[in-house]
C-alpha cells in the first residue's frame, strides 16, 4: 500500500468565500462597493492564472503507535501527542503535499516591489487558500476510493508546525512525498519554497 | 449488431433500461469485511456475489455489472495479485452464471486510482494498456458490453474507452461522477464529458455515484439538448449522511423510485442505483418507470468542441467564435527557439494572453523545420490541455503530429485541416473518425486552390461524400472559405465570402476563415481584418482564426454579433464595454472642493486620482501642511478605524494605504522642512527574521507606518540577527519591528532582542506574525500587534501618542 501518487495539475475553482474571509471580510459588517468587488474578482482570476497547483500523496501503514508517537516504515517517527490522538483509530496514514508553484510568488514579489501591495495581498490570500483547497481536493479524491474499501479519512488533518508536531518533521514529509519532483525545495529552517506549499497528514480508519 | 447493443437499443425503444444497484454495500451487508480486496473476496466467496447479481436480475435489472470495479493491475497489484485477466474472466463468468441469461452482463471498469497525464503522472499509453488487459479478461469471461464508471478524470475515461475500442467493438456505457457543484473533481462539467465521450464512441454517457437523484437530474438535464446517445443515471440512495462517524444513505426504495421520474423527465433512458441502493431499490425503480417511454436522443450529430473543462458549441445564433492564431512559430523567432529547445513557458503565456483577450479556441501549430514535430505537438498539446480551458485546434501540414495530438488530447479537438488532397483524405479521415474529432474542410485539391466559390463548393461536396463513409455529418466539420490576399487579387475576398455564404446557407455546414491573410501587404492591416470579419460574420461565418489581441478586431466582432442577432440582449457587448478601459472610471463628484475629494480618494483607495487632487488642492490655496494634517492623516486614520470595525477588509486598507503613499509623495516637495515626513514621528526599523521568507505582513506594516508619517527602514526578509542589531546601532530607531511566520523562525526574535540588549541597546521591540502570540511577545520582552493597524497604534503609544505634524 506504500505508493506515491503525484498530481501534475489540480484544477479547482478559487474558493471565493475562504479568500474573502482570509482577507478579513466579515459578512454583514464589511462594505464592498461593486467596483471594488469587480477589481477583487479580476485579481482572483489573475491569481488563478498564475497558480499551478500540483500535489503528491503517499499512503503508508502505521507500524506502531502510542499516545506520543507514530512509527512509519523506514524507521521514521512522528512525535506528537495531538497527531497520535488524531490517528488513534488509524492503521494507515496518508501524507499529502501541494504547491501553488513559483509564478504567483514571483508576481507577489514584483507587485510589492512596484508599489502594488493591493494586488499582492489578494494574490497571497488566493494562493494560500487555493493550496489549502488542493489538500481538500486530494482528501476528497482518496475519500472516494477509501469508501469503496470500507474505510475513510479522519475528519481533520494535521500539519507540521502546528500543535506539538514540530516543523522539523517537514523533512520527513518532504522526502516521503518527493516534493522535489513538484519543484518544491526545503530550506535549512524547514520552510517549503515556493512559499505557498503545504503538507499534512490524515489518518485512514476502518468504518465499523 | 452484437447482442448487447441490440438488447440495449431494443429495450430503449419500449421503456427505460434498468441497470443494477450497489455492489460494494451489498457485499458488505452479506459478510465482506472492510478493508479486503472485493474482487479477491468474491473469487473466494463466489456464492455471495452470485447472490447479489441474481437478486438484481430478479429485481428487474436488464443488465448487471461484473464485480470488477478495481480489477486492474494497478489496484490488484496492491494486494499482490498479478493475473489480472484471470480475475476478470472469473468474475465475468460468475456474473453470467448468476443471471442465467435473464440480464446482460457488463464488464465493469473503474478508475485506477491514479491520475493520467497531463493531470497526473501515469502515462496515457500505460493507462490504455492497463485497461486493455482488463478488457481482454472480461471478454474471455463472455461479457455482453462494458461500463466505464465513477470516473473523475475525463482523460482516464478516454483511456478506458480507447482500450475497449481497440480491443473489440462492444457497446460501452461511460459514466462520470460529478460533485454537487456540477463538475468532476478534475473540473469536467456534464456537457463537456458528453461532448468528449460521445464523439469518442461511447454508446451511452451519463453519471453515477456522488449525488442523489435530485442533483443528478440537473446533470442529465445539462447533457440532454446535446446528446446523440442515450443518457445514463445511476445515483446514490440520496446524499450521504454522517451517522456516528459512518457514511450512510437513507433514501428508501419507494422514495428513490419516486424521484427517478425526474431523471427520466430530464432525459435519462438508462437508470440504476449506486451507493446505498439495494435490489429493493431496483425493483421499485423498475416498477416506477416501466410504463414510461425512454427519452430518445434529440440529435444525430453535434457541432461542438471540448477541452477537459469547457465546451464550445457551434450553433446558429451563437456569437462568432475566435480561434486564437498566436501559437504558430511562423515569423516568431522566440517561439521557434523555445520549441527547438523543448520548452513550453512561452506557449503557456501565449495561451493565457489569448484567453484573456477573448479567444474561444486556440490554434496550435508547431511547424518549425528540423524538429520532431510529432513529439513537439504531443508535448505542447499536453501542456495546453492542463494550462488552458480553451479547446484546441490541432494545426499541422503533416498527419502524424495530428494523430499523436488527438490520441492524448482530453477533449474533442478540431483538426486544421483536411483538404481534398488524396493523401490528406486517405490519412486523416480515419484518424478523425477514430478519435471523434471535428475538422476544418479546406476546399483545395491536388491541383491547387480553386479560384472561384463555385469550384470550391464542388470540392466541399466531394470531401463530404468521402467523410460520410467514415460516419461524419455536416455538423462534424467547418468549411474553410479560403482567404487570399486582397492586395494581389481584388476579387479574392468576394469569392471567400461567397463560399462562406453558400456553405452556411445552402449547404448547411459551419464555416471558418483564416482572417489575417486578407490584409497581407497592406498598411494598417487591423482595420482591413476587422472590416472583413464583419462582412464574413454577416455572410454566416461560424469561426475565425484571428488575433484576439487586436482591440479593433474584437470590438468589431462583438458589434457584429449584436447586429447579426448573435449576442442576446447585447450581453457580450455590454460586458466588453464594462471592462477596464471600456467604461469611465469612477470619479469623485466634481462639485466638491478638491480637498474633500482628496479625502474621498484616500478613503476609497483611488490611487489614480490622488496625485491630481493634491495638486488641485494646493492650487486652490490650501496649505500643504494643513492638507496633510487636516485632510489626509484624518482620512487614513478613518480607514484604520473602519478596518478595526471590520467595515473595511484588507484589500481596502491596502488600497487606501497605497493611495495615501502616492498622495504624500506628491505633497512632499511642498511641505516645509520642519513638517516633512519623519521629522515629527521618528524612525522605525523593521525586518523579517533569519530563516523566514514570508514578508507580506511586514510589508503591510511598513506601508501603514509610512502613511502615518514614520520613516521606515525596511531590512527585508531572512535577515540575520547580527545585521538587524548593526542597523539599530546605525539608525537608532524609536521602535524595532520583527516579523516571523513559522515556529522555527520565531525563536530568532528572542535572539535579536538578547543580542541588542548585550550590546547595550535599550530600544523597544514590537513583534508579530502568524504564529506569534501576545504571551510569546511578553516572554521575550517585546510589544505585540495582531495586524498592521494595531502595529501603528502600538508604535504611536510607544513613541508618545498622536502625531505632532
Amino acid at each position: 500500500m506504500d505508493r506515491l501518487i503525484t498530481f501534475e495539475r489540480i484544477t479547482i475553482e478559487p474558493p471565493l468565500k475562504a479568500i474573502y474571509r482570509r482577507l478579513g471580510y466579515r459578512k454583514g459588517l464589511t462594505q464592498v462597493r461593486p467596483d471594488e468587488a469587480r477589481t477583487l474578482g479580476d485579481r482572483i482570476e489573475q491569481a488563478r492564472a498564475l497558480i499551478t497547483l500540483k500535489g503528491a500523496a503517499r499512503r503508508l501503514p502505521i507500524l506502531s503507535k502510542d499516545s506520543r508517537q507514530i512509527r512509519l516504515p523506514g524507521d521514521r517517527i512522528l512525535e506528537s501527542t495531538r497527531l497520535a490522538a488524531l490517528l488513534k483509530d488509524s492503521r494507515e496514514v496518508i501524507l499529502l503535499g501541494a504547491t501553488a508553484g513559483p509564478a504567483v510568488i514571483e508576481a507577489i514579489r514584483r507587485d510589492t516591489a512596484e508599489n502594488n501591495l493591493t494586488r499582492a495581498v489578494v494574490l497571497d490570500a488566493a494562493a494560500s487558500e487555493m493550496v489549502d483547497a488542493a489538500l481538500d481536493w486530494m482528501e476528497t479524491f482518496f475519500g472516494r476510493q477509501l469508501r469503496r474499501e470500507g474505510r475513510r479519512l479522519t475528519r481533520s488533518r494535521f500539519s507540521c508546525g502546528y500543535g506539538d508536531l514540530a516543523l522539523e518533521n517537514q523533512k520527513l514529509f518532504y522526502e516521503l512525498l518527493e516534493l522535489g519532483r513538484l519543484g518544491v525545495e526545503l530550506t535549512e529552517r524547514y520552510i517549503l519554497v515556493p512559499e505557498k506549499s503545504v503538507t499534512a497528514a490524515a489518518g485512514i480508519e476502518t468504518i465499523a | 449488431m452484437e447482442k448487447g447493443r441490440r438488447k440495449f437499443l431494443d429495450t430503449l425503444k419500449r421503456r427505460p433500461l434498468i441497470l443494477d444497484g450497489a455492489t460494494g454495500t451489498e457485499l458488505q451487508k452479506r459478510g465482506m469485511p472492510p478493508g479486503v480486496c472485493p474482487e479477491l473476496w468474491c473469487i473466494e466467496n463466489p456464492g455471495v456475489i452470485e447472490g447479489v447479481h441474481a437478486d438484481y436480475a430478479g429485481a428487474g435489472s436488464d443488465a448487471v455489472y461484473t464485480c470488477t470495479f478495481g480489477a486492474n493491475r494497478l489496484k490488484l497489484g496492491e494486494y499482490g495479485v498479478h493475473d489480472v485477466p484471470a480475475v476478470n474472466r472469473s468474475l465475468a463468468l460468475v456474473a453470467r452464471k448468476a443471471v442465467r441469461g435473464k440480464a446482460l452482463v457488463l464488464g465493469d471498469i473503474g478508475p485506477t486510482g491514479r491520475f493520467i497525464r497531463p493531470f497526473g503522472e501515469l502515462d496515457f499509453e500505460e493507462a490504455v494498456s492497463v485497461f486493455r488487459e482488463q478488457v481482454r479478461g472480461l471478454l474471455e469471461g463472455g461479457v455482453d458490453g462494458f461500463v466505464i464508471e465513477t470516473m473523475m478524470d475525463i482523460q482516464e475515461a478516454r483511456a478506458a474507452l480507447i482500450a475497449v475500442k481497440e480491443t473489440c467493438g462492444l457497446f460501452t456505457l461511460v459514466t462520470m461522477t460529478f460533485e454537487r457543484d456540477g463538475r468532476t473533481l478534475n473540473g469536467t462539467d456534464p456537457l463537456t464529458a458528453l461532448v468528449t465521450l460521445q464523439a469518442l464512441g461511447a454508446g451511452a454517457v451519463g453519471c453515477n455515484c456522488s449525488t442523489g437523484p435530485d442533483d443528478m437530474a440537473r446533470f442529465i438535464g445539462a447533457m440532454r439538448p446535446y446528446a446523440k446517445v442515450p443518457l445514463v443515471a445511476k445515483p446514490n440512495a440520496g446524499l450521504p449522511r454522517s451517522a456516528g462517524g459512518d457514511t450512510v444513505y437513507d433514501m428508501d426504495a419507494a422514495e428513490f423510485a419516486r424521484r427517478a421520474g425526474a431523471l427520466v423527465a430530464a432525459g435519462a433512458g438508462i437508470l440504476g442505483g449506486c451507493c446505498g441502493t439495494t435490489p429493493r431499490h431496483v425493483a421499485a425503480l423498475r416498477k416506477a418507470v416501466s410504463r414510461k417511454k425512454a427519452p430518445v436522443p434529440l440529435r444525430k450529430s453535434l457541432a461542438a468542441l471540448s477541452s477537459a473543462r469547457r465546451t464550445v458549441v457551434f450553433e446558429p445564433g451563437r456569437p462568432l467564435a475566435v480561434i486564437g492564431e498566436g501559437i504558430n512559430p511562423t515569423g516568431k523567432k522566440a517561439l521557434q527557439e523555445e520549441l527547438r529547445e523543448g520548452k513550453t513557458a512561452l506557449v503557456r503565456q501565449m495561451a493565457r494572453d489569448q484567453e484573456a483577450a477573448g479567444a474561444d479556441l486556440l490554434d496550435v501549430n508547431v511547424g518549425v523545420p528540423g524538429i520532431d514535430q510529432e513529439q513537439t505537438m504531443h508535448d505542447v498539446v499536453m501542456t495546453l490541455a492542463a494550462a488552458t480551458d480553451l479547446p484546441l485546434v490541432i494545426d499541422s501540414a503533416k498527419p502524424e503530429p495530428i494523430e499523436r495530438a488527438l490520441r492524448v488530447y482530453p477533449g474533442r479537438a478540431l483538426i486544421n485541416s483536411i483538404s481534398g488532397e488524396t493523401e490528406k483524405l486517405r490519412r486523416l479521415l480515419p484518424v478523425a473518425a477514430k478519435y471523434g474529432a471535428m475538422f476544418i474542410l479546406l476546399p483545395l485539391t491536388d491541383r491547387g486552390i480553386p479560384e472561384t466559390a463555385g469550384k470550391r463548393t464542388d470540392v466541399v461536396r466531394a470531401v463530404e461524400r468521402e467523410a460520410r463513409r467514415h460516419g461524419f455529418t455536416r455538423e462534424d466539420f467547418l468549411v474553410d472559405g479560403i482567404v487570399m490576399t486582397a492586395a494581389s487579387n481584388p476579387n479574392a475576398p468576394r469569392e471567400t465570402l461567397l463560399t462562406v455564404r453558400w456553405a452556411a446557407e445552402t449547404f448547411g455546414a459551419r464555416t471558418v476563415v483564416g482572417l489575417s491573410n486578407v490584409s497581407f501587404g497592406l498598411p494598417e492591416r487591423r482595420w482591413i481584418n476587422a472590416a472583413f470579419l464583419a462582412m464574413a460574420s454577416a455572410s454566416g461565418l461560424t469561426a475565425a482564426i484571428a488575433n484576439p489581441a487586436s482591440e479593433e478586431l474584437m470590438f468589431v466582432k462583438k458589434a457584429a454579433d449584436v447586429l447579426g442577432g448573435r449576442d442576446r440582449d447585447a450581453a457580450g457587448w455590454i460586458a466588453l464595454c464594462a471592462k477596464p478601459g471600456g467604461a469611465a472610471k469612477r470619479a469623485p463628484a466634481e462639485a466638491l472642493p478638491p480637498e474633500q475629494r482628496l479625502r474621498e480618494a484616500v478613503l476609497e483607495g483611488n490611487r489614480e486620482a490622488v496625485g491630481g487632487l493634491v495638486a488641485e488642492s494646493l492650487k486652490a490655496g490650501v496649505d500643504a501642511a494643513a492638507l496633510a494634517r487636516e485632510v489626509m492623516i484624518p482620512a487614513i486614520v478613518e480607514v484604520g478605524e473602519r478596518f478595526g470595525r471590520k467595515e473595511y477588509f484588507l484589500p481596502q486598507l491596502i488600497a487606501s494605504g497605497e493611495t495615501m503613499k502616492i498622495g504624500m509623495e506628491a505633497l512632499e516637495p511642498f511641505l516645509k522642512q520642519a513638517s516633512k515626513e519623519g521629522a515629527g514621528r521618528g524612525t522605525i526599523l523593521i525586518a523579517t527574521v533569519k530563516g523566514d521568507i514570508h514578508d507580506i505582513g511586514k510589508n503591510i506594516v511598513a506601508l501603514l507606518l509610512r502613511n502615518h508619517g514614520y520613516r521606515v527602514v525596511d531590512l527585508g526578509k531572512d535577515v540575520a540577527s547580527e545585521r538587524i542589531v548593526r542597523a539599530i546601532e546605525k539608525h537608532r530607531p524609536q521602535v524595532v519591528g520583527l516579523s516571523a511566520l513559522m515556529t522555527t523562525t520565531m525563536t530568532r526574535m528572542k535572539e535579536v532582542i538578547d543580542l541588542a540588549r548585550r550590546r547595550g541597546l535599550s530600544c523597544p521591540f514590537l513583534v508579530g506574525g502568524a504564529v506569534v502570540t501576545r504571551a510569546y511577545a511578553d516572554s521575550i520582552g517585546a510589544a505585540y500587534a495582531r495586524d498592521g493597524v494595531e502595529a501603528v497604534q502600538v508604535i504611536e503609544a510607544i513613541t508618545g501618542g498622536r502625531r505632532k505634524a
